[in-house]
């Protein structure tokens, strides 16, 4: 069934773009408005390492313990990988996302301009009001490269159409048990979000929702931490019959973001992100977080939690003991891998997987 | 207040406390006078040190008698602080305080209490200090006393923000947040209005737990007191400018306790003006803080606490000065733009622009800046584990100090104050490499 669902690759997509004369932001994690991207004509797409991505470059610029994200992102970028973006976009994500947007200002300019914006770290009536004046001049420096002024209307549209494919994305989990798709080609679709062109995002999301079958019962767990990778992970989990039914990932489920209130477009797309689900790299309360995963593994019926960290990610392991306390007593059963992008799910990962499903 | 603590505190410190810390200073004094002056390439250790230990002593002293006779506030050490100050909060600064857990060999056991219960080996030392020493008890300085209010400021790092959630979620008590969106560029205007609008916003909260309100003309006294003191601060680490110098940043690691936890106070400028009095005499009369001081060097990042002895010494040894760093620098540099009669728009930009919550192109030229007017024949830059703001950019840095200034640059890899994550033999072999290339 999963076949009927043809998900672009995001090559394919950057190719699409290019031959139809259009340019490409590449994107470096975690929140951006994407909605300002669509108004400036610009294709956004999202930087998570690439896990396959060449390192070695970036080992003369970034120490050891630096994030693997920023580690594999800046090496795929100096190895050429971004080649075909028009402009870089580097959010304020954390120290490690912070320090890559000013080496590549200041040290190791590439080819492209460079852009960095700041995420306030909370959602207080200054912060939608700071982050609202912080899309407007990132829009002002986008327009150095898409050579246009978006209007208020052309601004609107493209958060209409934003907000749609986002709504869509979370009607495909909320419908998750009832949707005959397995983890793989649920996550390929989710994460096509972050390279494919909303209308298109929600064309595919539809057609995948329009095939819904009874809930088939299957043991179901949730994903949280960083990033739902290796895909030997989401294999592995489809091979035991285990459904994930829910997403708690910085990359997916944290960025689940709710239509915005306000008339003023950047005001909106500030509101939008800063009322996303909680999570720690926006600083949220740690009950808030302890909060949002319960109620998650409730409504999927999960009995289990995997925590995918990746190698110093501060703010994920700062939240890990909580969270993981909370969920002991709620007798919800949790695994912690943490792994490099690179090393996929090597030997003792895929054991303790392994391990960790047959408790279920 | 409690009445019962008031008269507790009154008693252990104002009276007791403070009578038996004279005592100490004045022994400590004495045999300074004594046995200070020992064979060796260091010169005698400045006379004002046991007046700064009777200080921090007193300050941690006020600390363990705070709670119920003042409210206490936990800060990060860039915190705004001087509103606290005049709402009479008693303050700590929990960096500090893994600090002092560094330098007594502490941090260790420290650092793993907090991993036994369940923290990462990978997060920053001071943070597992610090909920070490909340989960445990532990602390070198009698008891920490329980915070009523967290501020917490993003302008040294983002991992603050996480580690006072851990700390909020642990005592249960409202977490003020001051965000400082990090300067790739020059500040625009809707990051200077961000800042001041929260500081303000802040009040309210503050006055609520203190349950007392802000007096401005209190608030002013503050402002030019802790102004007073930042420029008194500035104009000590200025004395390593002087040939010898007069002063070592290992030294100032030391004596900058004061001007991150206690300034605003009356006794922290005192202590600045005796200590800059002392450093003026030995300007004067040719005397440097080693006896043959052959090359100087700049630190770059925070100390390695564990090791802030030996390396003085090893590097005394060799006849090399680490005359100034860019650490002990952050607390003074800004300065100029503290401005008592406009409290919020100057504290607003003043907490913006730390060396830290600037660009890695900033940074490099506040280095150049510093190698130039300190004299200075090469830079140490600590590649600490657990400071990536502070970490990340050194590569380039360090590049670049070589190729476009000719300055050599030693990476130095360690951890602020985790020895664990410091291998002895591989740093002193590439230190010892460095400065023989920095003395030839």
């Amino acid at each position: 069934m999963n076949s009927t669902i043809v998900i672009p690759s995001r090559r394919t997509a950057i190719e699409k773009r290019k031959a139809a004369g259009g340019k490409i932001a590449a994107v470096f994690p975690i929140h951006y408005p994407r909605a300002l991207f669509w108004a400036h004509g610009l294709l956004p797409v999202e930087v998570w390492g690439p896990p396959g991505a060449e390192r070695a470059p970036a080992g003369s610029h970034l120490q050891a313990y630096t994030c693997d994200i920023v580690h594999a992102g800046l090496g795929f970028l100096l190895s050429g990988g971004l080649a075909a973006a028009d402009a870089i976009v580097a959010p304020h994500g954390c120290d490690s996302l912070q320090g890559l947007g000013s080496i590549l200002l200041d040290f190791i300019p590439p080819a492209q301009p460079v852009f960095p914006f700041y995420l306030p770290r909370a959602a207080r009536e200054a912060d939608i009001d700071y982050f609202a004046r912080e899309i407007e001049s990132l829009s002002r420096q986008l327009s150095s490269v898409s050579g246009r002024t978006p209007s208020r209307d052309e601004l609107h549209k493209a958060i209409t159409e934003d907000e749609a494919a986002d709504g869509e994305l979370e009607r495909l989990w909320e419908r998750r048990a009832e949707l005959p798709l397995d983890n793989q080609t649920l996550y390929a679709l989710s994460r096509a979000r972050g390279y494919l062109a909303p209308q298109e995002f929600c064309g595919l999301a539809r057609q995948a929702q329009a095939v819904a079958a009874p809930a088939a019962s299957a043991k179901t767990v949730v994903i949280s931490g960083v990033i739902a990778e290796p895909a030997a992970m989401l294999s592995l989990l489809d091979r035991a019959g285990i459904r994930v039914g829910a997403d708690d990932t910085l990359c997916l489920g944290r960025r689940f973001y709710p239509a915005g209130r306000s008339d003023d477009p950047y005001r909106r797309m500030a509101e939008r992100i800063l009322s996303a689900p909680p999570d720690s790299t926006r600083g949220s309360a740690i009950g808030e977080r302890g909060e949002r995963l319960l109620s998650l593994c409730r409504r999927a019926g999960a009995r289990g939690v995997i925590f995918r960290l990746v190698k110093f990610c501060e703010p994920e392991q700062f939240y890990l003991p909580a969270l993981r306390r909370a969920l002991d007593e709620a007798n919800i059963l949790n695994l912690v891998l943490e792994t490099d992008l690179a090393a996929g799910l090597d030997g003792p990962s895929q054991t303790r997987l392994e391990a960790f499903l047959e408790m279920l | 207040m409690n009445p019962l603590s008031s008269i507790a505190y009154r008693l252990n410190v104002d009276l007791i406390g403070r009578a038996v810390l004279r005592l100490e200073r004045l022994r400590g004094e004495r045999a300074l006078r004594r046995h200070g002056d020992r064979p060796g390439p260091l010169s005698p250790p400045l006379a004002c040190s046991p007046r700064l230990k009777e200080l921090i002593s007193r300050h941690y002293l006020r600390g363990r008698y705070a709670s119920g006779h003042r409210p206490v506030a936990w800060v990060t050490s860039g915190g705004p602080i001087e509103h606290l100050q005049a709402l009479g909060y008693f303050l700590i600064y929990p960096e500090n305080h893994g600090a002092v857990c560094g330098i007594r060999r502490l941090a260790q056991d420290l650092c793993q209490a907090a991993e036994e219960a369940g923290f990462s080996r990978d997060i920053c030392s001071y943070a597992r200090t610090d909920i070490g020493s909340v989960l445990s008890g532990k602390t070198p300085v009698g008891r920490l006393p329980r915070p009523d209010l967290l501020v917490c400021c993003t302008n040294i790092c983002q991992t603050v923000l996480y580690w006072y959630q851990v700390l909020a979620h642990h005592f249960r008590v409202p977490l003020v947040l001051i965000d400082t969106p990090f300067l790739y560029r020059p500040a625009q205007p809707h990051a200077v209005a961000y800042v001041r609008r929260q500081i303000e916003e802040a009040i309210p909260v503050m006055e609520r737990v203190a349950r007392r309100t802000l007096a401005p003309a209190r608030l002013e006294r503050v402002l030019v007191e802790s102004k007073e003191a930042v420029e008194l601060w500035m104009r000590v680490l200025e004395r390593g400018k002087a040939r010898p110098s007069p002063i070592l940043a290992f030294d100032e690691f030391i004596h900058m306790a004061p001007i991150v936890e206690m300034r605003g106070e009356e006794d922290t400028t005192a202590y600045y003006r005796v200590l800059l009095a002392e450093l003026d005499r030995r300007v004067a009369a040719g005397v440097g803080a080693l006896r043959q001081e052959q090359r100087r060097l700049i630190w770059d990042n925070l100390p390695i606490w564990y090791r802030v002895r030996p390396l003085s010494e090893h590097l005394a040894s060799r006849g090399v000065a680490l005359v100034a760093s860019s650490y002990t620098n952050a607390w003074g540099e800004l300065a100029p733009l503290m401005d008592p009669r406009q409290p919020l728009d100057s504290l607003a930009r003043v907490y913006l622009h730390p060396i830290l919550n600037r660009s890695t192109g900033d940074k490099l030229r506040t280095l150049a800046q510093m190698v130039r007017e300190y004299q200075a024949h090469g830079v140490l830059l600590h590649s600490d584990r657990s400071c990536k703001p502070y970490s990340v950019g050194q590569m380039d840095q360090r590049e670049r100090l070589g190729r476009e200034l000719s300055v050599p640059a030693l990476l130095l890899e360690a951890d602020h104050n985790d020895p664990r994550s410091f291998s002895e033999e591989p740093a002193a072999a590439r230190l010892d490499a460095f400065l023989e290339m920095v003395l030839s």
